[in-house]
């Protein structure tokens, strides 16, 4: 074989984009998270029409919009990310990115950043799907598209946090299972902000500004707590 | 000799230093809950030695070979891979080391050659393009280059693994079971590429295959229970004690 130059560490940025790229070619080609995720999105909408149908007269929709926007996220989501490390661990792939010189915590922001965008992905297309369905028959507020705010700061932190936890759980039996059961306490102040700050935007009222401030500010601040938690103890946590 | 008026004696003569072990593995011991998977492993590999490991199923080998991998952390002990410490300098221990195990660490929707340039380039290798095909060609591979591993048979995908193993030209090669599932072409295949590769290289194999595991080494380590049993070079084996050894080791089956 030829002799070549002695490889040069790439720098952190540089790791991070390549397993970036790798993450979203493999999923651009088989569409398996997207795919799954999607179908789940639809599958919630379809139950949430049936379970709503014969109360819809009843019930003020647009004030429940925001909850109803962020269940259809949350189990969405855990979809997605449980899959996430699964084809990783398959075909023992994470050793072969674990045996590259590297920082490790690299492979937990390319992973968050991917699973961010699938899932952002997802969101554009259910969250126009649940207002088609749902919400096209009552008046929404002009502050509508606000909601944008706190479904990218609410979608960040749920990569973050799911990224790690799916890491964790990977190795487990009823890794699915565990995640879901870790996932949903832990977020919980992620999400019970971002449903308030979502509702805020959907009803609009007068005062809406303060019920969708605060919670994003939280929001945002959980983000970075958690991502820089994540962060720091990836390595420890992936190694063993 | 003089220089001016001063008098400088030369240093006596003193013997050369010793070569620098490719492998340094002391007192390593893994613990797993209640259960000791290594006992206080401890032997040296010189450079360029190839070393097998035989034992029974549990006896600790795979454990062995994840902890010299950097894939596991000894719970005690410490491992020095060419003068450099895993535990203290782990990056430079990596960049040191392939790893060819039974499962491929290959993306199967992904073709080959974007796996291989995957791991080029996370190594930072400078011209990944040239090392991929030239390790294409090697593994004999080049024509199936754009087609996705998961439409390999098992011993494509184990030459694929071949190629990611060494795509960053490492010093020491481990072994874990790298036949189990070959076909006998493969096989051929897989030893006429290990034959190429010895030069200078230092390699650790796990093995069930005695006689094979034998024939290929320098080295020879027998473990069972988490224990060093022996670790012998070749020229200096009694083969039938060697055989009623490992037929002893397997026996206690298990640990």
């Amino acid at each position: 074989m030829m002799q070549y130059a002695r490889p040069k560490k790439p720098s952190t940025w540089q790791h991070f984009r390549i397993l970036l790229r790798k993450d979203l070619r493999r999923e651009f080609r088989t569409r398996e998270m997207l795919t799954s995720m999607g179908l789940y999105a639809l599958l919630v909408i379809i139950v949430f029409g049936a379970a709503l149908a014969l109360t819809a007269r009843d019930i003020d929709i647009v004030s429940m919009g925001g909850g109803l926007i962020w269940v259809l996220i949350v189990f969405t989501s855990l979809l997605g990310l449980g899959r996430s490390f699964s084809y990783e661990k398959d075909q023992g792939c994470i050793e072969g990115v674990l045996l590259v010189p590297m920082d490790r915590s690299v492979i937990f922001l390319a992973k968050a950043v991917a699973n961010m965008l699938f899932m952002l992905v997802v969101e554009v297309i259910a969250v126009p799907l649940f207002y088609f369905f749902f919400m096209t028959g009552s008046e929404t507020s002009s502050t509508f598209l606000w909601i944008i705010a706190p479904l990218v700061l609410g979608t960040i932190g749920m990569a973050g946090v799911g990224t790690m936890l799916s890491t964790i759980t990977m190795h487990t039996r009823a890794a699915d299972v565990m995640l879901a059961v870790l996932f949903v306490p832990i977020i919980f102040p992620l999400l019970y902000a971002c449903t308030t700050a979502t509702t805020a935007a959907i009803l609009g009222s007068v005062a809406w500004m303060d019920y969708f401030v605060i919670p994003l500010v939280i929001a945002a601040g959980f983000d970075i707590i958690m991502l820089l938690v994540c962060w720091v103890l990836y390595d420890f946590v992936i190694s063993s | 000799m003089t220089v001016g008026h001063a008098r400088i004696t030369a240093p006596p003569p003193s013997t050369p230093p010793a070569p620098i072990p490719a492998i340094s593995v002391r007192g390593v011991s893994k613990v797993f809950g209640a259960r000791r998977a290594l006992d206080d492993i401890s032997f040296d590999v010189p450079e360029g030695a190839f070393v097998s490991i035989f034992g029974p199923n549990g006896a600790g080998k795979t454990t062995l070979l994840r902890v010299l991998a950097t894939l596991a952390r000894p719970t005690s002990g410490q491992v020095v891979l060419q003068g450099v410490d895993t535990k203290e300098e782990p990056d430079q221990a990596r960049a040191l080391l392939g790893l060819i195990s039974h499962a491929p660490m290959v993306y199967p929707d992904l073709t080959a050659e974007e796996n291989l340039l995957f791991y080029a380039e996370m190594y930072g290798i400078s011209d990944p393009k040239a090392r991929v095909d030239e390790l294409l060609d090697a593994v004999g591979l080049a024509h199936r280059r754009h087609d996705a591993v998961r439409t390999f048979s098992r011993g494509m995908t184990q030459r694929v693994a071949i190629a990611r193993a060494l795509i960053h030209d490492p010093r020491i090669v481990l072994l874990d079971e790298p036949y189990s599932g070959l076909d006998p072409y493969a096989v051929d295949v897989f030893d006429s590429l290990l034959s190429d590769l010895r030069g200078g290289r230092t390699f650790v194999m796990v093995s069930h295959d005695l006689k094979k595991g034998l024939a290929m080494c320098s080295h020879a380590l027998v473990m069972a229970r988490g224990q060093l049993m022996s670790f012998q070079a070749k020229d200096e084996i009694d083969i039938a004690a060697f055989e009623r050894l490992y037929r002893q080791v397997v026996g206690m089956g298990v640990a």
